[in-house]
């Protein structure tokens, strides 16, 4: 890991006192901006900060700068916010290419425009951007249907401190030459290269659509039908358990602690044979049904609800499905929560007072097959928080791979696991 | 390896294994050679481990010796992955082939190596679940090797490949550590996606000793059509408006005119002998769907140039449509005596002016091309059919490959959609990465084995970042080696 000069000038351009309060991350501010015009640009910069060598903060839409561990050092901020083209669109082909610093919303609504999308939900997309979203791997609601991040990029092309752009993947759905480097930047933060161009799979918009709410008065039956539900043929696009809190906080009330909100989607008649398997799966485990028609914004509300602002602390246990029911036991009353019963991930907003004790005993009731992250938190929490706990199997290499892509260390220096 | 060192080298795997499981006989090197490919190279060891620790001891002697590495199970590579062109150690999985755990709660199985594809569906069928990528070769290539080389198959096209049904790994370093990486059981883990690197790695990182695999409920029904069309570019652009209808099939399959009168010749499936073309389409769904998904389908089909669409009334008729496809690639042998099967990828948009170029090779050249493919993600199967025993046949069948792959590359698409680039495309790599690239590659691969012994003489093209030249040069068929004297000839 390179130590810079007290005195070395950095690359970069000045920034502005909003800008650095605005590029803020936990509380450290960047001394110079860099907002590269393209990939080659972007490796160009960062040469240059490898050289000084100066630490570099990765900015997309800045909707996941809560997540990880705060950085070492800050000296760049480094923004995609110049870099928003769709290079590429063949409606035909189900692809496209991107880069990394377009927001989420308006690929959607280029992808719209042909009757197809891509089926990732991150929260905020009308700040996230591509780049940002497969950085930090937010995976929405929909990942026990339609897969995560990892399922959907097909190629990428990354700057590097060596100052090259190298490309991984390519712009067609089934390919395997070379190594799967994609895999490598999903969910790296940035820590092994700058993502700034990501090639897509999309798919056709679905036919039909519909939402079934079913109540429950505790949290193990609800899980437990969103749990069959998933194991059948006709899986819910989303399936979300919520706490009457949760609930509230998405925009509904309910006379129930409980309940499963349900997205099905599908072909013309899919999603009306999947509400009626629904429906009797709900009936079948207690719960009642609600037909009443939702706000259109509730599903918006649930979805950006795991990024959270202000002094609320987002922890995210991912485990077995099998163990959501156990873990479930664990939350305490105090927070609100939304399990994905279907993906194995269960999301609690506490207060910062709370936030260390609930972390621990979710930590301990996870047992060695799951994990618990905090996945957002202010910075005045993070000294307190040991927001990725403890290194997974095989660190060593993960280091490794690190030391080989990043020599000097500048790309988010500690942000990620283990201190990477 | 001189003797001396072999000796000493097979009794410490004897130390592992026993004395039955580690062997170095010249006539039974033979037999571990060759894999589908047409690459041949002598091992100086063969080593059959049980258990995954045993693996790991197996693969720290031989990083301890400096000696390279070659896994291998069914062997069904087409790009040479387990052809062991530096010599040394073939590890094969065949005792590791055990299904370890089916654990629908969790929607996941366990497997080791060496589990058939085919068996793990076979044995989750009774509880109505299946593992989704099916090879064509499914009834004989293993879980591992899929891992290895990031199998597809016809059905990925909604699926996804292997790389989207492996959530964990156990996987022996060539330090000799066993590590167990990715979700397991849950479906995501912290940390670098190493699972999802290692995948498609073809055994040039680590050896796969133990696989998670998510499972999945069977569909209720499957719809299968046979739509039959006068030539290849219209069966191609009813691929791309059945796509843009917002349909996205299971599976798209086409066959050309050449595939079809093989094909009819050895399995009877019913294609039309005077089609062009003929597309096999499959939609999954609930009953209701599927069978309205199904017209629909046709529909698209009739209105895109097809003179006859046959939808399989029930299993035994969608049987008998998908055995004319699967047993494509041996029907051929009524054509020819040898065929140079390619794997090469382009954007489904660009498949007619595509497969208008290899006719336009086949028609120059000479050598008769049959199409079988998988339409649907754009994978092209040309197969070129010659005769091993006349000299020169091979090395204008290897140029003809080399041409098909750059024309992939150049219409915006990949030299390997799910063989791997094994031996055989190592130069062609380059027609799809710069070295920048595949320097990046380069560096993740000596993370994971800086001494180059894992698999050594694949994926990278001989640039100088390969360590030394192979001991056998590539392109030198099994059947040219028989014709040249009855020595070689393999059995």
């Amino acid at each position: 890991m390179g130590v810079r000069a007290g005195t070395t000038v950095l690359p970069g351009h000045q920034i502005t006192l909003a800008d650095q309060r605005r590029l803020s991350v936990d509380d450290l501010l960047p001394s110079k901006i860099m907002h590269p015009a393209d990939a080659e640009d972007a490796a160009r910069g960062l040469r240059l900060c490898d050289l000084t060598p100066a630490s570099v903060v990765i900015w997309g839409g800045g909707t996941q700068m809560r997540l990880g561990a705060p950085p070492r050092r800050y000296d760049i901020a480094f923004s995609t916010e110049r870099m928003t083209r769709l290079l590429e669109y063949e409606p035909a082909d189900l692809t496209c290419r991107v880069e990394a610093g377009m927001r989420m919303i308006d690929l959607q609504a280029a992808l719209r425009a042909q009757g197809q999308r891509l089926p990732l939900d991150p929260p905020h997309p009308e700040r996230a951007t591509v780049g940002g979203m497969v950085a930090a791997n937010t995976n929405g609601l929909g990942r026990a249907r339609y897969g995560t991040v990892r399922d959907w990029v097909i190629g990428i092309a990354v700057a590097y401190p060596s100052g090259k752009v190298a490309r991984a993947g390519g712009k067609v759905v089934k390919n395997v030459a070379g190594y799967d480097l994609m895999k490598l930047h999903i969910g790296a933060l940035g820590t092994l290269g700058v993502v700034a161009e990501i090639n897509l799979k999309v798919q056709a918009t679905p036919e039909s659509e519909a939402t079934v709410l079913g109540h429950f008065e505790a949290a193990t039956p609800a899980v437990a039908a969103g749990l069959q539900l998933a194991r059948s043929y006709l899986a819910p696009s989303a399936s979300i358990v919520l706490d009457r809190r949760a609930l509230w906080e998405c925009g509904l009330t309910a006379d129930w602690r409980w309940t499963l909100a349900l997205k099905l989607e599908g072909y013309a008649g899919e999603a009306d044979a999947a509400r009626d398997q629904a429906s009797g799966v709900i009936r079948d485990a207690g719960g009642r049904v609600e037909a009443a028609d939702l706000p259109p914004t509730f599903w918006d509300a649930a979805r950006d609800w795991s990024a959270p602002d202000g002094d609320l602390v987002l922890l995210r246990a991912i485990a077995p499905i099998a163990a959501l029911p156990n873990l479930s036991g664990a939350v305490p009353p105090e927070a609100s929560v939304i399990i994905q019963p279907a993906a194995g991930v269960l999301d609690l907003r506490v207060t910062p007072p709370s936030a260390a004790p609930t972390l621990q005993r979710m930590r301990s009731q996870a047992g060695d097959e799951g994990q618990v992250v905090v996945a957002s938190a202010p910075a005045s929490m993070k000294s307190s928080l040991d927001v990725w706990g403890p290194p997974p199997p095989g660190f060593p290499i993960m280091r490794a791979l690190k030391q080989a892509l990043d020599p000097n260390g500048i790309l988010n220096p500690g942000r990620f696991v283990g201190g990477i | 390896m001189d003797g001396a060192d072999r000796e000493r080298l097979l009794a410490r795997l004897r130390e592992v294994v026993g004395e039955r499981y580690a062997f170095a006989d010249p006539y039974e090197m033979r037999l571990y050679q060759y894999d589908a490919s047409p690459e041949t190279a002598l091992p100086d060891i063969v080593v059959l481990p049980g258990t995954s620790e045993e693996v790991a001891r197996i693969v720290k002697i031989c990083g301890e010796a400096k000696v390279p590495v070659t896994p291998r199970s069914a062997a069904s590579s087409l790009a040479g992955g387990t052809v062991p062109v530096q010599g040394g150690v073939v590890i094969t999985f065949a005792r590791m082939d055990r299904i370890l755990e089916i654990d629908i709660e969790n929607l996941r199985a366990v497997v080791q190596p060496g589990v058939v594809n085919l068996a793990l569906s076979q044995a989750l069928k009774p509880y109505g679940y299946y593992y989704a990528p099916d090879p064509s070769s499914q009834g004989a290539c293993t879980i591992g090797g899929n891992v290895a080389t990031n199998a597809g198959g016809p059905h990925t096209l909604i699926y996804g490949v292997t790389v989207n049904h492996v959530m964990g790994l156990e996987v022996a370093l060539p330090s000799g550590e066993l590590v167990q990486v990715g979700g397991r059981k849950s479906a995501e883990a912290i940390g670098y996606d190493l699972t999802g690197v290692l995948v498609g790695s073809e055994g040039t990182m680590a050896l796969v000793t133990r696989i998670w695999v998510k499972i999945q409920p069977l569909p209720p029904v499957q719809k299968t059509l046979m739509a039959v069309y006068p030539d290849v570019a219209t069966a191609s652009n009813a691929v791309s408006a059945i796509v843009r209808t917002g349909i996205l099939p299971a599976a798209i399959e086409m066959m050309d005119k050449l595939s079809i009168q093989a094909i009819e010749a050895a399995s009877h499936a019913g294609y039309p002998l005077d089609a062009g073309a003929v597309l096999l389409l499959e939609v999954d769904g609930i009953p209701e769907v599927a069978q309205e998904l199904g017209e629909r389908m046709a529909k698209v089909c009739r209105d895109n140039g097809a003179s006859e669409v046959r939808i399989a009334r029930n299993e035994q008729e969608r049987q008998a449509l998908w055995k004319g496809r699967k047993g494509a690639f041996s029907a051929m042998g009524r054509l020819s005596s040898d065929f140079y099967v390619m794997d090469g990828v382009v954007p489904r948009t660009k498949l007619p002016e595509t497969l208008a170029k290899i006719d336009a090779i086949s028609e120059r050249t000479g050598f008769k091309i049959c199409n079988v493919f998988h339409a649907g993600d754009g994978n092209l199967h040309p197969l070129v059919l010659f005769d091993a025993f006349q000299p020169g046949q091979y090395e204008a069948v290897l140029a003809i490959g080399d041409e098909i792959l750059k024309l992939c590359a150049q219409a915006g698409g990949s030299v390997t959609g799910e063989h791997g680039i094994g031996l055989e495309k190592r130069e062609n790599i380059r027609y799809v990465f710069s070295d920048d690239d595949l320097e990046v590659m380069d560096r993740v691969r000596r993370v994971f084995d800086p001494h180059l012994l894992m698999n050594p003489g694949k994926i990278f093209p001989g640039n100088g970042l390969q360590p030394s030249a192979p001991r056998y040069p590539p392109g030198f068929p099994r059947r040219q080696a028989a014709a040249a004297g009855g020595e070689d000839l393999w059995v």
